[in-house]
């Protein structure tokens, strides 16, 4: 590629919108073309001022009341579809107005009476990846170092993951702290991908393996694997075929 | 791939609150009060909450931010407030100018109230690819549904608002247009 191409792709590629061969082949002509780094640079610097900078506004909880009271309002009053409503309600009216989002999840989650171990342990991830992010528990240890992370964990849990920084790839390792899952202690380890979070936690596969596969609920994505001994699930609201990419970069950094 | 086995379907609370914080901050910038964004994005979820039950996508935050979206334009609409200046200038530089230089100097000094205040300067259909992109980290693709333009069009777009957001504050911190 020429410059000409190069600077008109470098917008794209700091967005995370090149694909992997495109976004492989412009590093490379940066690293050999002072011109293009410094253009590149001037994205960076923006880009990082831009998303350090800016305020996001968040909803103060009077609205997220107001709008909780009048969907209930408008499904007692409009009378929806009895499947969609049906055993939600009595529940919610008993959480009231104080129901946070992590409790609507784990009252949405813990329907439906007859559902396998494995769909429990996808549950039990996406409501701690939902509360990480609500109640701001989102690391013990904070570090983008994996050689920080890592030695973090030791004496804390009785196995050792993988820690690797995957932040070249777009998915900066943020830190890690201590969750439960399927009824042990399990590592979660935070990534960012632009202001979003991704959790992947892991715990000794035992005799208890993960089956391999991919989930979509609620708007997030979940992702698992086993490797090693170890059961891997990642968990976030990103796409999932970034998701899908992450797990790749993951998966070909630690194994 | 192991198939998404459903037990219930998502009720609205779980689909969409999750999501409030963005609506909420989409609705801000693109009415630039908060008061009133707290009105558009209640009137939203009222009409998010009527059509639910046609709801069948996967993608909650896409769904509500385009309704959100179109509440703010139609208020911006009534109040007169925004001129609509952008449909033109997408033609005009399409997808394939070359972007204006970021100038790495003028964005390594930036401080937080004078970008706000030159990002509240652009035009709404600038402010709002900035916002969704860069503080909601939505994908070129997701920010073509939620605006219902073309991919395209969301590039050349973002590149224009980026480049308009430093002559706006090179402006403002007095060193002029680049």
């Amino acid at each position: 590629m020429n410059c000409e191409k190069i600077r008109q792709l470098l917008e794209a590629n700091a967005d995370g919108e090149l694909d992997l061969v495109g976004h492989l082949e412009l590093e490379a002509h940066l690293r050999a073309c002072p011109e293009c780094a410094r253009r590149a640079e001037g994205i960076r610097a923006r880009r990082n001022a831009l998303r350090e900078s800016l305020p996001r506004f968040t909803a103060p909880p009077r609205l997220r009341e107001r709008i909780l009271a009048q969907s209930r309002a408008e499904a007692v009053a409009a009378a929806p579809p009895p499947r969609r409503f049906r055993t939600g309600w009595p529940l919610w009216n008993l959480a009231g107005m104080a129901a946070s989002l992590a409790f609507a999840l784990l009252i949405g989650f813990a329907w439906g009476q007859a559902r396998s171990r494995a769909n429990s342990i996808w549950e039990e991830a996406a409501s701690a990846h939902v509360r990480s992010l609500q109640t701001g528990h989102l690391m013990d240890v904070a570090s983008t170092d994996q050689h920080t992370v890592k030695p973090w964990f030791a004496g804390k849990i009785d196995f050792s993951p993988p820690v690797t920084d995957l932040a070249e790839a777009g998915f900066p390792l943020v830190g890690g702290r201590l969750e439960r899952i399927d009824g042990r202690e399990a590592a979660a380890l935070v990534y960012h991908r632009r202001l979003h979070t991704i959790n992947v936690f892991v715990w000794p596969a035992a005799d208890a393996p993960l089956s391999p596969g991919r989930r979509a609920k609620n708007g997030y994505n979940a992702e698992s694997w086993t490797h090693a001994g170890l059961n891997f699930l990642a968990v976030s609201e990103i796409p999932a075929a970034e998701l899908d990419q992450f797990v790749g970069e993951f998966r070909k950094k630690t194994e | 791939m192991e198939a998404f086995v459903p037990t219930e379907p998502p009720t609205f609370e779980q689909m969409m609150l999750p999501h409030l914080d963005a609506a909420y901050n989409l609705a801000c910038w693109l009415l630039r009060d908060q008061h009133d964004a707290e009105d558009a994005v209640q009137d939203a979820c009222l009409r998010a909450h009527k059509a639910f039950g046609g709801f069948r996508g996967a993608d909650g935050r896409a769904w509500l931010l385009t309704i959100v979206r179109n509440v703010c334009y139609s208020r911006m609409r009534q109040n007169r407030r925004e001129p609509a200046a952008v449909a033109f200038e997408d033609e005009v530089h399409g997808s394939t100018h070359d972007p204006a230089e970021a100038n790495a100097l003028a964005w390594h000094e930036v401080k937080g109230a004078l970008l706000r205040q030159a990002l509240e300067r652009l035009p709404a259909e600038y402010r709002e690819v900035i916002v969704l992109h860069e503080i909601e980290g939505l994908a070129y693709r997701e920010i073509a549904g939620v605006a219902g333009i073309p991919i395209g069009t969301v590039m050349s777009r973002l590149a224009r608002a980026r480049q308009k957001l430093q002559a706006e504050l090179l402006e403002l911190t007095g060193k002029g247009s680049p």
